[in-house]
C-alpha cells in the first residue's frame, strides 16, 4: 500500500499507509490525527484538511486542482502556500507512494 | 440529448407526502419511493421523485442535467403565476452561481467562524445552566430554540423580534413544497411578520461587525451583483435558522434513545460533530430539494421528460441501505460528515454546514459537561411542515 508521511505542526512525522483510491484527509482522521479537522467529510466546504506538498515533483504527480479546491484553498485559515492542497482531494495512487505534506497550523 | 427508444418512463406512485400523517412519520412515504424504482412519477403533484443516495446525489450536483434555476421549491419560480424572484445563490446555476459563491465563501471562512466560538459557548453554558436544579427541561423550545436564535442572528448581525423566526420558517419550508393548507396556514400566521421583513435585511439595519455588515461590503466591492446583499443575508438567516433547530434537537433524541452512544461522547466528547452530522443523516431536517430537468434524458435507467420537476427526497436517500449499512442505526462512529446528503451536494451544498457543526458541537459540549445522562421524560412530537422535519416537542431529563 502506497505510503504517505505528515509532518505534525509539533514537528512530529507520521507515516500511514493509504489505499489506492482512498484520500490523505480519510486515513489521517482515521488515524486520530489532530492536525487534519475535516469537518464536511471531504465535501469541499469546509478547508480543515488543509497540507502542503513538500516535493514539488509530487506536487506535480497529485490530482489536478479543481475549480472549486483552488477557490477553498483562498479561504484556508493558514495562508495559502505555492504546494497547498486540501487532503481530501488528495486521493492516493501507487505513483504518489512517498509523498510528504506539511500539516498547515491552524485550520480553524 | 437523444434519449433510447423503449425505455420505459419512471413508474406511477398514488402516495402523498404531504399529509399530516406522512409529516410526523416519513418513514413509509421515503421507503416507498426509494424503493419502488429508481424514480417514480407522483401522480398527485405530476413530478417525478428520487429517493435512492446515488441518483439524489447526482441531481442535486449535476447541474447541466438537473437544473436549480426552475427553483428549489416544487412549483417552477420562471413560470407565469410565479410569485417570488429567484434567490441570487440557491437558485441559479454554474458559473454565475460560481463567482456568488465565491464572495460568500470568503465572507464565511474558518478564520471568520472560529472568532464565534467564545460567544457560542458563553450562550450554551447559559442555557445548560438553565436546567440545573429541576433537570427536566422542554429542549425544542426551551433550549435549542432560545441558543440558536441568540448566537446566528448575533453572528449575522440581524436583528429580527424572536417570535418572527420559527413563524417565518414554517412558511419558507412548506413553500418549497405545494400549496396546500399548510403552506397556506403558515402563510397566514407569519402575515403580522412580513411587513417589516425586508426592513431587517436592509443595510441601514445590520450590525456592525456582523456577518451581514460584511455581506453589504462584498457587495460594494463588486462581489455580488449590485442590490442583492440584502437577499443574500435573507436566504443566509433562512437556510442557517430552522434548519439547525431541527439538526439539534434530532441529536439530543437520539442520544436520549441511545445510551451507548452517549457515554461513548462522554468519554470521548470530541465526538460531538460526529454525533451532529449522523443525526441529520437519519433525520434529515431539510427533506425535499427540487431540481428541473433540463431536457429529455435516461435515469437511473428510465426515460424522463424535460422541463419537469424531480424531487430530491433527501431523508429517504440518507436511509439507503444501498449506502449505509444498517441506516436506521444511530451510531456517531459511522462518520456520515461528507457521506450522507443532508447538507446537499455539488455546487449548491450548504455554504453554511461549518456555522451548524460548531453551533451543535459547543452546545453538546456544555451538556456533556453537566450531565451524566440524558433521558426522554415524554413522548416527543413532531411538527408538520411540507418539507422540514422538525420536532415540536421534546421532553428531556438531565441528570447531574
Amino acid at each position: 500500500m502506497p505510503k504517505v508521511t505528515l509532518i505534525n505542526p509539533d514537528d512530529t512525522r507520521t507515516e500511514l499507509e493509504v489505499a489506492v483510491g482512498d484520500s490523505v484527509m480519510r486515513a489521517a482522521t482515521a488515524a486520530g490525527l489532530d492536525g487534519i479537522v475535516g469537518d464536511c467529510g471531504g465535501g469541499l466546504s469546509c478547508s480543515t484538511c488543509h497540507v502542503v506538498i513538500v516535493d514539488d515533483a509530487y506536487f506535480a504527480k497529485a490530482p489536478e486542482i479543481s475549480p472549486t479546491e483552488d477557490q477553498m484553498l483562498d479561504f484556508t485559515a493558514m495562508d495559502r502556500e505555492p504546494n497547498s492542497r486540501l487532503s481530501c482531494q488528495l486521493v492516493m495512487t501507487d505513483e504518489m507512494d512517498g509523498l510528504v505534506v506539511r500539516v498547515a497550523d491552524p485550520q480553524l | 440529448m437523444t434519449v433510447e427508444a423503449g425505455l420505459a418512463s419512471p413508474p406511477e406512485l398514488d402516495i402523498d407526502p404531504f399529509t399530516r400523517e406522512n409529516l410526523r412519520d416519513p418513514e413509509a412515504v421515503q421507503t416507498a419511493i426509494r424503493e419502488t424504482a429508481p424514480v417514480v412519477r407522483l401522480t398527485k403533484y405530476d413530478m417525478y421523485a428520487i429517493g435512492r443516495h446515488d441518483l439524489v446525489q447526482t441531481a442535486l450536483s449535476d447541474y447541466t442535467r438537473f437544473t436549480s434555476t426552475g427553483g428549489i421549491g416544487m412549483s417552477d419560480i420562471r413560470k407565469p403565476g410565479a410569485w417570488r424572484t429567484p434567490s441570487p445563490i440557491a437558485e441559479v446555476d454554474p458559473p454565475g452561481h460560481s463567482a456568488v459563491r465565491r464572495t460568500l465563501q470568503r465572507v464565511l471562512s474558518p478564520v471568520i467562524i472560529r472568532q464565534w466560538r467564545d460567544d457560542f459557548m458563553a450562550e450554551a453554558e447559559k442555557q445548560a445552566n438553565t436546567i440545573i436544579g429541576s433537570g427536566t427541561v422542554e429542549a425544542v423550545r426551551d433550549l435549542v430554540e432560545p441558543f440558536i436564535l441568540k448566537v446566528f442572528p448575533d453572528a449575522l448581525g440581524v436583528d429580527m423580534p424572536r417570535e418572527a423566526f420559527p413563524l417565518i420558517g414554517e412558511m419558507n419550508f412548506n413553500q418549497i413544497g405545494p400549496n396546500n393548507d399548510l403552506t397556506k396556514a403558515s402563510i397566514e400566521a407569519a402575515g403580522p411578520h412580513l411587513k417589516n421583513y425586508e426592513q431587517y435585511f436592509s443595510r441601514e439595519s445590520m450590525i456592525a461587525g456582523g456577518l451581514g455588515e460584511k455581506i453589504y461590503q462584498a457587495e460594494d466591492e463588486g462581489g455580488f451583483p449590485t442590490g442583492t446583499a440584502g437577499v443574500q443575508v435573507r436566504s443566509f438567516l433562512r437556510a442557517g435558522v430552522d434548519t439547525t433547530i431541527a439538526g439539534i434537537g434530532h441529536m439530543l433524541l437520539r442520544l436520549a434513545q441511545n445510551p451507548d452512544q452517549w457515554a461513548k461522547l462522554k468519554a470521548d466528547p470530541s465526538k460531538a460533530k460526529a454525533a451532529f452530522d449522523e443525526a441529520i443523516r437519519m433525520d434529515s431536517p431539510s427533506q425535499l430539494i427540487h431540481r428541473t430537468t433540463v431536457s429529455d434524458m435516461e435515469f437511473g435507467g428510465l426515460a424522463l421528460k424535460g422541463d419537469v420537476k424531480v424531487g430530491c427526497f433527501i431523508g429517504a436517500a440518507n436511509l439507503d441501505p444501498r449506502k449505509f449499512s444498517n441506516p436506521t442505526a444511530y451510531d456517531i462512529d459511522r462518520n456520515s460528515a461528507g457521506t450522507h446528503v443532508a447538507l446537499g451536494a455539488g455546487p449548491h451544498i450548504c455554504i453554511g454546514q461549518n456555522i451548524a457543526r460548531l453551533e451543535a458541537e459547543v452546545f453538546l459540549g456544555a451538556l456533556l459537561k453537566r450531565f451524566s445522562r440524558i433521558e426522554l421524560d415524554g413522548d416527543p412530537e413532531y411538527k408538520t411542515i411540507n418539507t422540514l422535519r422538525s420536532l415540536d416537542r421534546l421532553p428531556l431529563r438531565l441528570v447531574s
